[in-house]
C-alpha cells in the first residue's frame, strides 16, 4: 500500500502536522495519525492531524490542494 | 466489428496525412520539396545541393534536361502559377558552392556487377554502386558515356557532371565495346544491369512483374530507355534499379518492391492565398533573395487541417493515427495492470466541437470516434468520476428543482414551446423572463420548457441516462402539444436535432427576426460597443439559419459586425468545453485565451457559454440578449456556480408567480456570510455556497470539527454524494455564520 507523502520528504505535510488545532468536541489537542484513504480503487494512507479520543480528522487546504490533489490526478491518469 | 476497428479502416482508407505533395509524387526522382524547402528558404544552398544531389544523381545534369512536371502538378498551377521549381534547381546548382561528392572511405565488397549501356539510367546505376563499393564495370558501344542525353545539351558541361560526380569512384570504364551476348558477362559478373537505351538490344529478356527491374533470369536486371523511359525516368530507374541489384547480392531475390507513384492527397484550394509569382531580374536565373521570394510561395502541401484547426490536436501534437492508437490502447489496455491507459484524460479532453470533421477533406470525424470511446470506457467502468460527476449532478438540478414546463394557463396545445436550455437562465434570468414574456406578447399560447437537454449526460458517455432524459423530453413535448421549439440555446438545439428529430426547432434569434424586435435602450452603466466580432458558438456549426438571423439582427439595427478568421462553419470552441473544465483545466483556459486574442474588438456571440468563458479571459463580450435588452454591457464578470443555480430558481420562481400566478415558498435557507471573493474561488473548484452551508449544518449537528486556537474558527467536513467538503467558519455572535474558507478533496477518508 503506497504512501501518499512519498516517505515524508513533502515540506507541506510538515507543515500540516505542525499546525496546532483542538478537537472542538473533546477539547484535546489533535495529533499526527497514519489515515486511510480510497480513491478509484487504490488504497493509500498518510498521516494526518487527529483527535486522540474521538477520532475527528483534520486536513488542512494545504494539503488538499497540495498533494491530495496531485494523488488524485496520478490515479485519474493512472 | 467495434468502432475501433472501423476507425483503423477508415483512416486507413480516407486520411491523406501521410501522402506525398503532388511535385514529389510527379517527379521521376520524387524529390523531397518539403525538405528543400526547408534550406532554399533560410537561403542554405550546399545543404539543398546535397539533398538534390542524393536524390537525382547528377544535379548539373538533371537541372538543365528535366522537363519538371512537379510544375505541372504543383498545387499553384490551378491557383495563380506554379512554384518555379525548375529555376529553383537551377539556382541551387548554380549557387551551391560545395558540389563534391561525398567520399566513402569503405573496403571494396568483393562483388562484380555489370552494367550494360552507358546512357544516364546504367551510370546512375554504376555510381550508386560504386558508392557502396562494389565492383562495377560499365560496358558501352560508344566511345563516350551519355548516351541519348549528352547529345540534348551541352557535351562539355555533361562530361564534366559525369567527372564531378565519379571523382572518388573507380568503376571499370569498358567504352566502345559493343555487348552482344550476356552469356560471357553471366560468368565474369554476380549481376547485370542491362540498360541499353531505346534503341538498344534487349538480348531477348523478359521483365518479372515479381520485382522492379527484374528480368525472369535471376541476377539480370532491366530499366531505362530500354523499358520506355524517357531520360530523366530512365537515370531515376538506375539510381532505383541499384537497390534491386544490391537486394540480389545480398538475399539472392529478385524481387524489390515497386515503389508507389502518385498522391491521394487532396487540398482544399479555396484556402490557398494567391500570390505574385517570383521572376528572374536578369531574365536568366535567380538570386538568392529571389529564391527564398519564390519558394516562400510553397504551400509545403500536406493534409494536416485537422491538426492545423483541432486546439486538442494542436496542443497535444496528436497525428490523428497517433491519437487512434493512445485511445485503442486505453480502451485494450496491453497489460493487466492497465499500464497504457493514457488518454484517459485525453478522450475527455474532445468538446464535441467538430471541427475536425468540417476541415477534413475527407470528412472523418473524430468527435465521434473520441464519443464512442468516452462511452466504451464508461462502460468498462474505466472513466473517472470526477470528470463528469459536477455535471450529472446540474444535470439532475436543471431537469428536477429547476424544472419548468407548461402551458400558459387556459391553453390546450402550445404551436410553440421555449426552451432556454439550462444555463439560459443561470447567466442571467432575465435572458428567459424577457424572452420569454416577449415571445408571449406575440404568441400567448406560447408553453414554457425549461430543463436540462441531456447534453451532461451525453458528454460523460452515460448512454442509459440519457436515453431515459431523451423519452422523459418526448414524453414532456407531447404533453405540451407537440410544439415547435424555439431554442436558446446552440448546444441543446444540437442535440434534439440529433437525437429527437421528430421535434421541429428553430432559434430565437430567428424568431426575433422574423417576428420583429426592437432593441430596448441600455440600463444605466451598461456599455456597449458600436461594432463587434461575430463569434459564432462551435455548437451552431450545422445551423446557418442561427448564425445568419443573428447577423441579419444586427445588420437590421445598425449594429457593426466583424468577421473572425475561424467563423460559420469553421467556428471554433471558446474554450468553456462543458465537461472538459474539469478533466482538463489548464487545457481549457489555454484555448479560452487564444479565442479571446483572435480579435481586438468586443465579440458578440449567442451562446452564454461562450460569453462565460470570454469573461473568465477578461475580454469584453456581450451575448446577444445583452445587446437586445440592453443589459449588463460588455464588461460584465463571470458567473459562479453558486450564482448559476439561483438564477435558475430565481427565474422559475419569477415565471410561476408572474405567468401562472402561483405563489412559490422559498425553502429557509442558513444565515452563512460569504464574501464574494471567496463566492468566486470556491466557485473554481466547483463549490456551491449550498455545499458549505450543508457542511456548516452537518458541524453544527454533530458538535464536531477542529478548533483553529488562533482564530477560533471551526474547520469541519461533510462528505455530499463522493465529494468531501471542508468549510472554515464562525458562529457570529448576533447569529448565523460566517464562512472564512472551503475546500474538497476527492479522495475518500476510510470509514465515510
Amino acid at each position: 500500500m503506497p504512501e501518499i507523502d512519498g516517505g515524508g520528504r513533502d515540506q507541506r505535510l510538515k507543515e500540516a502536522l505542525e499546525k496546532r488545532v483542538i478537537c472542538r468536541r473533546c477539547r484535546v489537542e489533535m495529533e499526527p495519525k497514519k489515515t486511510f484513504f480510497d480513491y478509484l480503487g487504490h488504497n493509500f494512507h498518510t498521516e494526518v492531524l487527529c483527535c486522540p479520543q474521538c477520532g475527528e480528522v483534520f486536513i488542512p487546504e494545504k494539503l488538499v490542494n497540495g498533494r491530495m490533489a496531485q494523488v488524485e490526478q496520478e490515479l485519474e491518469d493512472k | 466489428m467495434s468502432f475501433l476497428e472501423d476507425f483503423e479502416k477508415t483512416l486507413e482508407e480516407k486520411c491523406r496525412q501521410h501522402e506525398p505533395p503532388f511535385c514529389q509524387a510527379a517527379c521521376p526522382f520524387r524529390l523531397d520539396v518539403r525538405t528543400m524547402e526547408e534550406k532554399w528558404k533560410k537561403g542554405r544552398f550546399n545543404a539543398a545541393y546535397r539533398t538534390y544531389q542524393n536524390t537525382v544523381g547528377f544535379p548539373g545534369i538533371v537541372a538543365v534536361l528535366c522537363q519538371r512536371p512537379c510544375e505541372k502538378a504543383c498545387v499553384r498551377a490551378r491557383v495563380d502559377a506554379p512554384v518555379a521549381l525548375g529555376l529553383l534547381e537551377e539556382a541551387t546548382v548554380r549557387l551551391a558552392r560545395r558540389k563534391d561528392p561525398n567520399a566513402y572511405n569503405l573496403p571494396s565488397k568483393g562483388r562484380k556487377v555489370a552494367v550494360v549501356g552507358a546512357g544516364l539510367s546504367g551510370l546512375g546505376c554504376a555510381l550508386r554502386l560504386c558508392n557502396k563499393k562494389y565492383e562495377v564495370t560499365i560496358l558501352e558501344k560508344e566511345p563516350v558515356a551519355g548516351g541519348r542525353a549528352r547529345r540534348q545539351m551541352d557535351p562539355e558541361a555533361f562530361d564534366a557532371e559525369i567527372r564531378n560526380q565519379f571523382q572518388f569512384e573507380t568503376p571499370d570504364w569498358r567504352l566502345g565495346q559493343e555487348v552482344t551476348s550476356l552469356e560471357p558477362l553471366m560468368e565474369e559478373f554476380e549481376a547485370i544491369y542491362v540498360a541499353t537505351g531505346p534503341e538498344g538490344p534487349d538480348f531477348g529478356l523478359t521483365p518479372d512483374p515479381g520485382g522492379a527491374f527484374a528480368s525472369t533470369r535471376p541476377g539480370i536486371f532491366l530499366g531505362g530507355g530500354r523499358t520506355g523511359s524517357d531520360s530523366m525516368t530512365a537515370l531515376a530507374d538506375g539510381l532505383d534499379a541499384s537497390l534491386a541489384v544490391e537486394r540480389y547480392l545480398k538475399t539472392g531475390g529478385m524481387n524489390e518492391p515497386f515503389r508507389p507513384r502518385g498522391t491521394r492527397l487532396e487540398l482544399n484550394l479555396s484556402l490557398i492565398e494567391k500570390k505574385e509569382p517570383v521572376r528572374p531580374a536578369d531574365g536568366n536565373g535567380f538570386t538568392q533573395e529571389e529564391v527564398v521570394a519564390e519558394i516562400g510561395r510553397c504551400e509545403k502541401c500536406s493534409c494536416d487541417a485537422c491538426m492545423k484547426a483541432c486546439d486538442l490536436m494542436r496542443t497535444f501534437e496528436k497525428t490523428p493515427r497517433r491519437l487512434w492508437e493512445e485511445i485503442y490502447i486505453t480502451i485494450h489496455p496491453g497489460t493487466l495492470s492497465r499500464d497504457g491507459t493514457w488518454a484517459t484524460r485525453l478522450i475527455t479532453t474532445c468538446d464535441q466541437c467538430g471541427l475536425c470533421k468540417a476541415v477534413c477533406p475527407q470528412h472523418i470525424d473524430f468527435g465521434e470516434f473520441f464519443l464512442q470511446s468516452h462511452r466504451a470506457m464508461r462502460k468498462k467502468g474505466a472513466m473517472p468520476w470526477p470528470f463528469h460527476d459536477f455535471w450529472l449532478r446540474d444535470m439532475e438540478f436543471s431537469s428536477g428543482e429547476a424544472r419548468v414546463c407548461r402551458k400558459p394557463e387556459g391553453v390546450e396545445k402550445s404551436a410553440y414551446a421555449f426552451f432556454p436550455g439550462c444555463q439560459m437562465a443561470a447567466s442571467d434570468a432575465r435572458y428567459v423572463t424577457r424572452s420569454y414574456e416577449w415571445l408571449r406578447s406575440r404568441r400567448p399560447d406560447t408553453a414554457l420548457w425549461m430543463t436540462c437537454c441531456g447534453a451532461p449526460a451525453e458528454w460523460a458517455g452515460e448512454e442509459e441516462l440519457y436515453g431515459k432524459h431523451l423519452e422523459t423530453l418526448r414524453e414532456e413535448w407531447r404533453g405540451l402539444g407537440e410544439p415547435t421549439v424555439i431554442f436558446g440555446c446552440p448546444s441543446c438545439r444540437k442535440l434534439f436535432a440529433r437525437y429527437l428529430p421528430e421535434i421541429p426547432g428553430v432559434f430565437l434569434s430567428q424568431v426575433m427576426l422574423a417576428w420583429g424586435i426592437e432593441p430596448a435602450a441600455p440600463e444605466a452603466g451598461a456599455e456597449f460597443s458600436d461594432t463587434y466580432a461575430v463569434f459564432d458558438p462551435c455548437t451552431s456549426r450545422e445551423f446557418p439559419e442561427l448564425q445568419e438571423s443573428v447577423r441579419q439582427l444586427m445588420d437590421a439595427h445598425q449594429l457593426g459586425r466583424e468577421s473572425l478568421p475561424y467563423e460559420k462553419e469553421k467556428a471554433r470552441c471558446c474554450g468553456y468545453g462543458g465537461h472538459i473544465g474539469i478533466a482538463a483545466s489548464a487545457y481549457t483556459r489555454r484555448v479560452a485565451h487564444l479565442r479571446s486574442q483572435e480579435s481586438q474588438r468586443p465579440y458578440l456571440t449567442y451562446c452564454v457559454n461562450c460569453r462565460e468563458s470570454f469573461a473568465g479571459q477578461e475580454k469584453e463580450a456581450v451575448h446577444f440578449l445583452d445587446w437586445l435588452f440592453g443589459i449588463h454591457g460588455n464588461r460584465r464578470l463571470p458567473s459562479t456556480v453558486t450564482e448559476k443555480r439561483e438564477r435558475r430558481l430565481e427565474a422559475k420562481k419569477w415565471l410561476l408567480e408572474h405567468d401562472w400566478h402561483e405563489t412559490v415558498q422559498e425553502e429557509p435557507r442558513m444565515d452563512l456570510k460569504v464574501d464574494k471573493e471567496l463566492e468566486r474561488k470556491l466557485s473554481e473548484s466547483q463549490i456551491l455556497v449550498q455545499d458549505m452551508e450543508d457542511v456548516v449544518a452537518h458541524c453544527q449537528e454533530t458538535g464536531g470539527g477542529a478548533v483553529d486556537p488562533e482564530t477560533g474558527h471551526i474547520i469541519g467536513h461533510h462528505k455530499i454524494q463522493n465529494i468531501t467538503y471542508w468549510a472554515e467558519y464562525e458562529i457570529l455572535p448576533e447569529g448565523g455564520y460566517k464562512l472564512w474558507n472551503g475546500y474538497s478533496h476527492r479522495m475518500n477518508l476510510e470509514g465515510e
